[in-house]
């Protein structure tokens, strides 16, 4: 049963999954392109200073590639089951209820986070041919809310879309954008350390309010 | 589970309209806080407040610019030069632009510079090239568990260089990792003095390098300093190479060549909360202390004696009509970025006194009324009335946000 609720997913998702990896991988190479080129232009003693003392980053493009991907993933996993409401038809299958619906969203938010990692992993590798961990750990830290950013979208965004009353629907919205707007505040290179540890621990309680809205989908809330 | 889940979304919204609405009171409400500039006067002998378009002294009597501009002649010297009204001498010594200008210096102390993401990379020029211009080097230093040089171009650790100085370091005492590193890391200065650095025992040194060697010395101090920032100046009058800031004990200055500690004499400063000013002259030297609402002044001669002191406060945030409102309305605000700090965190800040009760009351009472109109049982939410209760307008609105409708599906007789 879970190989097949994975397989359903999957074919749901991976379309915009495999774009999100393309426009990812595209983003870095863009990324350490330039590096390289700046390196060679400016110098790379310069090119660390105006990074240490001057908080320019070479990373900044990948800012808001995180929110669109969680929230591309979450409208293409979520939409098809709201049309016509045929996560109903999966809730008929002798399995429980709340069940499907966890394994259904574990399975996106491990794509998801999977992707993420990825993404920050292959950063990290290639920041590490031209800077040393001085200059690519704080990069993290600048970096972490943006793809924590990028998960808490993707479980807001669930929990809107199978939110049965529209008027609910917006009201979600708002705080959501409120909530997701904090990972994406401006801030120096670094700024975010103090505050990572409570925005994991939120992203990561945020990861199952879909049950609310999945319940009230499920007892047909109008 | 799906209870928990609705609980969850509720404080997350509390959290976000304790950011939100706060936020949007402020852009609206806010007004421009007092932060006056306090001089010291060697023409009138007493300090001389200049407070947004108003120059007053301490006892309140108001100065026209012109009157403000002869009073202040060290400040304003190129103005009265032109005017011709330029003293030749005071206190019996000869005025002549080099000399103000080499003696005039400005420097500010905020807490944030004590909150603030540092780099752990700083480049280490060389402080006797025998060139004119000074230049920057092409490796920067990190003082981890030794002292190492990276090329940039290369990205590699120059081994020799990084002996060199861990071996010097060592010779002097120095206890690995450094804590703080404060140098002035710019060509964009009229001699480069190296940094002052604090080991992991707190010691202070002061490492250059002269012509490619290193140049260590451990500054001793009569007692242990608990320092928390240090900030090296570039000053035209050689007196003192950097501000050294305690958390308990004061703030220093490392005087030029001899590594004495001057103490400055100012009680109770704490580097967390209190903005620093100095404002130096050819005689004299004004210190600002300023806290929220209020400022000590205390003016110096050249050594270091203290020759004037003046104290100011006035009104609070919240103790002012716009700060009065916030604090009857909403119960606390939560901040992600804070005067103080240039980190990110969630800065909680209660609202003082109890006014805002009423209105965490009149909430609640909003709740009660809601869910009694519905027909939804009391004991089922007790748990939203306690984060109204709490929380005031924010968990009201959270609540109603996320409504707590599982009670009617096992009650349908209510109805």
């Amino acid at each position: 049963m879970l190989k097949s609720i994975i397989y359903k997913e999957w074919i749901k998702i991976r379309l915009i999954v495999l774009i999100s990896l393309g426009l990812s991988l595209l983003a870095l190479i863009n990324i350490f392109l330039k590096v390289r080129h700046d390196i060679l232009f400016v110098d790379a003693a310069n090119y660390w200073y105006s990074f240490l003392f001057r908080g320019s980053t070479y990373f900044g493009i990948l800012k808001y590639l995180p929110f669109a991907i969680g929230l591309a993933v979450a409208i293409a996993q979520y939409i098809p089951e709201t049309v016509n409401k045929r996560i109903k038809l999966t809730f008929h299958l002798p399995v429980s209820e709340n069940g499907i619906l966890i394994r259904m969203h574990a399975f996106g938010a491990a794509v998801l986070l999977s992707l993420f990692l990825v993404v920050m992993g292959l950063f990290t590798a290639g920041s590490a041919i031209f800077f040393p961990s001085n200059i690519i750990n704080p990069s993290l830290v600048t970096m972490t809310p943006w793809f924590l950013g990028g998960m808490a979208t993707y479980f807001l965004v669930a929990l809107i879309l199978l939110e049965p009353v529209w008027i609910f629907r917006g009201l979600y919205a708002v705080v959501a954008a409120g909530f997701v707007t904090l990972f994406y505040t401006s801030a120096s290179i670094g700024a975010f350390g103090p505050v990572l540890p409570a925005l994991i621990l939120i992203t990561l309680l945020l990861s199952f309010v879909v049950l609310f809205s999945g319940y009230r989908f499920r007892k047909g809330e109008m | 589970m799906i209870r928990i889940s609705r609980y969850i979304l509720v404080l997350t919204a509390v959290l976000v309209a304790s950011i939100a609405l706060p936020a949007f009171y402020w852009t609206v409400f806010e007004k421009v806080p007092r932060s006056p500039q306090v001089y010291y006067s060697c023409i009138t002998g007493d300090f001389i407040i200049a407070d947004g378009s108003k120059r007053t002294d301490p006892s309140g009597k108001e100065f026209t610019l012109d009157e403000y501009e002869r009073a202040l002649p060290l400040l304003y010297f190129r103005q009265l030069m032109a005017d011709g009204e330029m003293p030749d001498s005071i206190n019996g010594i000869k005025l002549e632009a080099p000399s103000i200008s080499r003696a005039s210096s400005f420097y500010r102390y905020t807490p944030r510079k004590l909150k603030t993401p540092v780099p752990t990379l700083y480049p280490m020029l060389e402080s006797q090239s025998g060139k004119v211009n000074l230049a920057m080097p092409d490796d920067y230093f990190r003082i981890e568990k030794r002292m190492e040089f990276i090329v940039a171009k290369t990205n590699k650790i120059n081994g020799e260089k990084s002996a060199l100085f861990t071996d010097a370091l060592i010779e002097e005492g120095f206890v690995f990792p450094a804590k703080i590193i404060a140098g002035i890391p710019t060509t964009r200065k009229s001699v480069d003095e190296g940094y002052f650095v604090t080991d992991s025992g707190g010691s202070l040194f002061h490492i250059k390098m002269i012509k490619g060697e290193p140049y260590v010395i451990r500054i001793e101090t009569e007692e242990k300093l608990d320092i928390v920032y240090i900030e090296a100046v570039d000053l035209r009058s050689r007196e003192f190479y950097c501000y050294v800031f305690t958390q308990n004990q004061g703030i220093f200055v490392v005087m030029d060549e001899v590594y004495d500690l001057q103490r400055l004499p100012i009680d109770g400063f704490n580097p967390e909360i209190h903005t620093f000013r100095i404002n130096a002259d050819l005689f004299n030297k004004c210190i600002t202390v300023l806290g929220e609402n209020w400022y000590q002044a205390i003016a110096v001669d050249d050594m270091y004696k203290v020759v004037g002191t003046h104290y100011e406060e006035w009104s609070g945030l919240y103790e002012r009509a716009e700060g009065k409102a916030f604090a009857a309305i909403f119960p606390f605000e939560i901040r992600m970025k804070d005067d103080s700090s240039a980190f990110i965190r969630f800065f909680f800040r209660p609202s003082p006194g109890y006014r805002w009760i009423i209105v965490n009351l009149v909430s609640l009472i909003i709740a009660i009324i809601l869910i009694r109109r519905r027909g939804w049982a009391i004991g089922a939410n007790i748990a939203d009335l306690l984060i109204v209760g709490f929380t005031g307008i924010y968990g009201l609105a959270a609540t109603q946000f996320f409504p707590n409708k599982f009670t009617v599906n096992k009650q349908p007789n209510n109805k």
